[in-house]
């Protein structure tokens, strides 16, 4: 176990290495500079090359490239270009609590409905519960979810005014956006529990536990749930990586203070050192969660050993 | 395993706790008393509740480069001089001001009185010391050309050629700063407005060096307010300054402005009575036009296309003219942006200073006006001229606006001279590399304007050509350009500013004029005096009042 892990971290930091060499030197592809690009556009050439200068910015990309990493490992991010002089660092840690309690909460939120609901469909297959979740579920992943966020935000914020129309003020203002996050997660689960579901129910060795008498509650939560739950937690990692991408929206329409904005934000303005820092921090999120994903496997279902390990 | 579990199980009951108190300070605070109450926070009656549609990026007066920032720090600091409602420069730090017979050395005598949110007087030195840095290579930004190109050796300054007490600003006393400027400016009082000609105190500044700007507690005041809250990504807070010399004219004791980016939102928030002031997109306009809070305004911002004379085909006049009357502004205006912007006739944006207190828009008229008729007859001749039947690309930035403008520009080019133009879409930065490599035949660009004269946008297209300007040169024009910068007769000056822009425009066709930036609002008709400078500073809280 132990060395499994050890190997995997050993894999992400090659992974990490890889993404953060590439998006270095492909960011350095993209047109423009940091800086205030049509006041630069009329400045003479002497002028805006003094302006790199200052920031190291005509260094070979390979030299600003070294420079970065040797920061880098050090703990430095450097400095943001848009935000003048605010370490990237502080700036993220400043971003990151409002987009990952909406993320937490929509996981939980959605998954736990999402789960309720795709179990519903199952037991219920062809019937009027059926069809009904199968809408939402459809519903929900066809429809954008800054479509729910504008309307959460115009009946319940404005019309009815229950809850707040946007800011990051108290806890109430968190509720509309994470509704407007987790319905696709509902969406996603709810579909994938579904379908396994049915799938597992069809399986001989559920017809062998009916045969030896098992009630069937016993029979759903130790025989079908558990494995029906294994390709669910699968698709658990994209949906992760969605909610980032999809807080991004989210939060622009709440006007909450998050990442999801931020990483937009930085490649729109060429802040390089933002680029990195989000990039990078996003890019840890991801292979831990694939990580914490697999560990979860083997709990889920013993038969699946990680690397023959005598623990479980 | 089970461990495994736990640990990742407290790190996400840690990250949830640290997540809410991420709440904007305000109701952290205030949380426990007032949590429950529905539809979040109630607007008291001495808060003016506005919001900017972008971040708030960077509070450093000498290095910030950005029109959001530059509305906050003209709020709660004060140069020199400060326009008021009519955009007009009236004395404030400066009572009064001594100028010299050939225009070049400006005496400022500073008010009595005058003093730093932390008590301390501002002085004359806190002036150079200012504008010092704002040339400063090490301390500045992109910016610091509105100083350099004004004051006597300020580039050498910035180039490390000459040390600093030879830059023309000093301060023989306390009371007393004199500028040396290189050129008679008639705008110069104007600039002095801009928050880049701003008072540093430079013992503060000095101790809080790395971080200068970055909180509230980080920054100094001597504005009308104080900035009690600062997050680049949710908005300020601002406090009335107890210690600003005019005190008795700030009516309005609090102002609470957020980021929000989306326009929707914000105009939900309007609705619901949070906010006070809201821009409306084009879409919006037609439901609230005929409100009485509905009005628009223009800021000093033009947009155009800009013809590339180095090109094979548009170095042919008669085509880039042809170009230039088939298609008709107004429609424009009222069809395509209905936002508040006006369709242009030339490019210096109306309400820009002429002379003897007339625009250069009203002394000049009209430039360009729309000729199908003339425009064909034009385009057959260049045609004759040229050979051939040509292609041609417009380029233009990956913006909604800009989009929509480039597509009514093909359609009109197609139905009245009947010629297919490609679009060339490219991100904001590319589209303005391409430019600079002069690798493009006519594409939309706009400027704003740095300063309240003509010359900010007419001193752009002087010699060396450049590909980014169409690779335009001419004598006359240079010439006019620099008889304009020495002239110390405003009358005369003004012609050859006004001549400048037929050239450029009528007889050589380098650029075709598309409209002057405006924006339609609705505004909480309980707010008067909200007033917004068309350049500079842009937003002025100072004389706003709420009944």
């Amino acid at each position: 176990m132990q060395k499994y892990i050890l190997v995997r971290l050993f894999n992400i930091v090659a992974t990490l290495f890889v993404i953060s060499t590439l998006t270095f030197f492909l960011m350095k592809q993209l047109p423009g500079s940091p800086f205030d690009e049509e006041k630069l556009a009329a400045l003479p050439d002497e002028v805006r090359t003094q302006i790199y200068d200052q920031y190291g910015l005509n260094a070979p990309v390979w030299h600003q490239y070294v420079n970065y990493l040797g920061n880098l490992l050090k703990g430095d991010m450097g400095l943001s270009f848009y935000y003048q002089d605010r370490p990237v660092s502080n700036i993220i840690v400043d971003r990151i609590g409002p987009s990952a309690l909406l993320g937490i909460q929509a996981l939980i939120i959605g998954t736990a409905v999402g789960l309720i609901l795709g179990l519903i469909a199952a037991f219920k297959h062809n019937s009027m519960w059926d069809y009904i979740t199968m809408l939402i579920a459809v519903l929900g992943i066809s429809i954008p979810n800054f479509v729910f966020a504008a309307l959460l935000q115009y009946f319940v914020g404005l019309k009815w005014g229950v809850l707040p129309i946007a800011y990051w003020e108290s806890y109430q203002s968190t509720i509309l956006p994470t509704i407007a996050l987790a319905i696709g997660v509902v969406a996603v689960v709810a579909r994938f529990t579904r379908n396994e579901m049915l799938e597992v129910l069809g399986q001989d060795y559920i017809m062998t536990a009916k045969a030896k008498g098992l009630s069937s509650r016993n029979i759903i939560i130790h025989h079908a749930v558990r494995n029906a739950m294994i390709p669910v937690l699968t698709v658990l990692g994209p949906v992760v990586v969605s909610l980032i991408t999809g807080s991004l929206v989210i939060e622009q329409v709440f006007s909450i203070p998050g990442i999801g904005s931020l990483f937009v934000e930085s490649i729109k303005v060429n802040d390089y050192s933002m680029i990195m820092g989000v990039t990078l921090l996003f890019s840890v999120l991801f292979v831990f969660m694939v990580l914490i994903i697999d560990l979860l496997y083997g709990l889920i279902d013993p038969r699946i050993r990680l690397a023959g390990g005598k623990e479980g | 395993m089970k461990k495994g579990l736990v640990v990742s199980f407290l790190l996400i009951v840690c990250l949830v706790l640290s997540a809410c108190n991420s709440f904007s300070s305000k109701d952290a605070s205030s949380g426990s008393g007032t949590e429950g109450t529905s539809g979040g926070s109630k607007k008291s009656d001495d808060t003016l509740n506005l919001y900017f549609d972008n971040d708030i990026p960077d509070l450093n007066p000498i290095k910030t480069t950005d029109s959001i920032s530059f509305s906050v720090l003209g709020n709660v600091m004060e140069g020199l001089y400060r326009l008021d409602e009519n955009n007009k420069p009236v004395p404030a730090m400066a009572k009064s001001v001594k100028v010299s017979d050939d225009g070049l050395t400006y005496t400022f005598t500073l008010r009595d009185g005058i003093k730093w949110s932390n008590g301390e007087p501002v002085t004359a030195q806190d002036f150079v010391d200012g504008w010092l840095l704002g040339m400063n290579p090490q301390t500045s930004g992109s910016y610091r050309f509105i100083l350099t190109d004004y004051i006597v050796n300020g580039e050498e300054y910035t180039n490390g050629k000459v040390k600093a007490d030879k830059v023309g600003v000093e301060a023989p006393d306390d009371k007393t700063f004199i500028v040396h400027i290189k050129k008679p400016t008639p705008y110069f009082l104007g600039l002095t407005t801009f928050e880049k000609y701003y008072p540093v105190n430079k013992a503060f500044f000095e101790k809080n060096k790395d971080d200068f700007g970055q909180s509230p507690d980080k920054l100094l005041y001597n504005g009308p307010y104080v900035l009690t809250d600062f997050n680049p990504a949710s908005g300020v807070t601002l406090k009335k300054n107890d210690q600003y010399w005019d005190k008795a004219n700030v009516n309005i004791p609090n102002i609470d402005i957020k980021v929000i980016k989306e326009a929707s939102t914000a105009l939900n928030l309007y609705n619901g009575g949070q906010l006070d002031y809201v821009n409306l997109s084009s879409e919006d306009v037609n439901n609230y036009k005929d409100k009485p809070e509905f009005g628009t305004q223009t800021n000093f911002r033009s947009y155009y296309v800009q013809f590339n004379l180095g090109d094979s085909v548009l170095k042919n006049k008669s085509l880039r003219q042809a170009l230039q009357l088939s298609y008709d502004p107004s429609t424009l205006e009222k069809v395509i942006l209905n936002n508040g912007s006006k369709a242009a006739s030339g490019l210096i944006p109306p309400g820009m200073e002429g002379v003897d207190g007339k625009s250069f828009r009203d002394l000049q008229g009209d430039v360009i006006k729309p000729d199908v008729a003339k425009a064909k007859d034009l385009w057959k001749e260049g045609i004759k001229e040229l050979g051939k039947t040509p292609k041609l690309q417009l380029l233009v930035s990956d913006d909604t606006v800009e989009k929509d403008t480039a597509t009514f520009l093909q359609s009109q080019w197609k139905k009245n001279l009947g010629i297919d133009v490609e679009l060339v879409t490219k991100p904001y930065s590319g589209r303005l590399d391409t430019m600079r490599a002069g690798d493009y035949q006519m594409a939309i660009s706009a400027w704003g304007a740095d300063y309240n004269d003509p010359m900010t946008y007419m001193d752009l297209w002087v010699s060396p050509a450049t590909p980014f300007r169409g690779s335009f040169s001419n004598k006359e024009y240079d010439q006019l350009i620099k008889d304009a910068k020495s002239q110390s007769d405003d009358t005369k000056r003004m012609n050859e500013l006004l001549k400048t822009e037929q050239i450029l425009l009528k007889d050589e066709a380098v650029l075709a004029p598309l409209y002057y930036q405006g924006q339609a609002y609705l505004q909480n008709p309980k707010v008067k005096g909200l007033v917004f400078h068309p350049w500079g500073n842009p937003w002025d809280y100072k004389y706003a009042t709420m009944d």
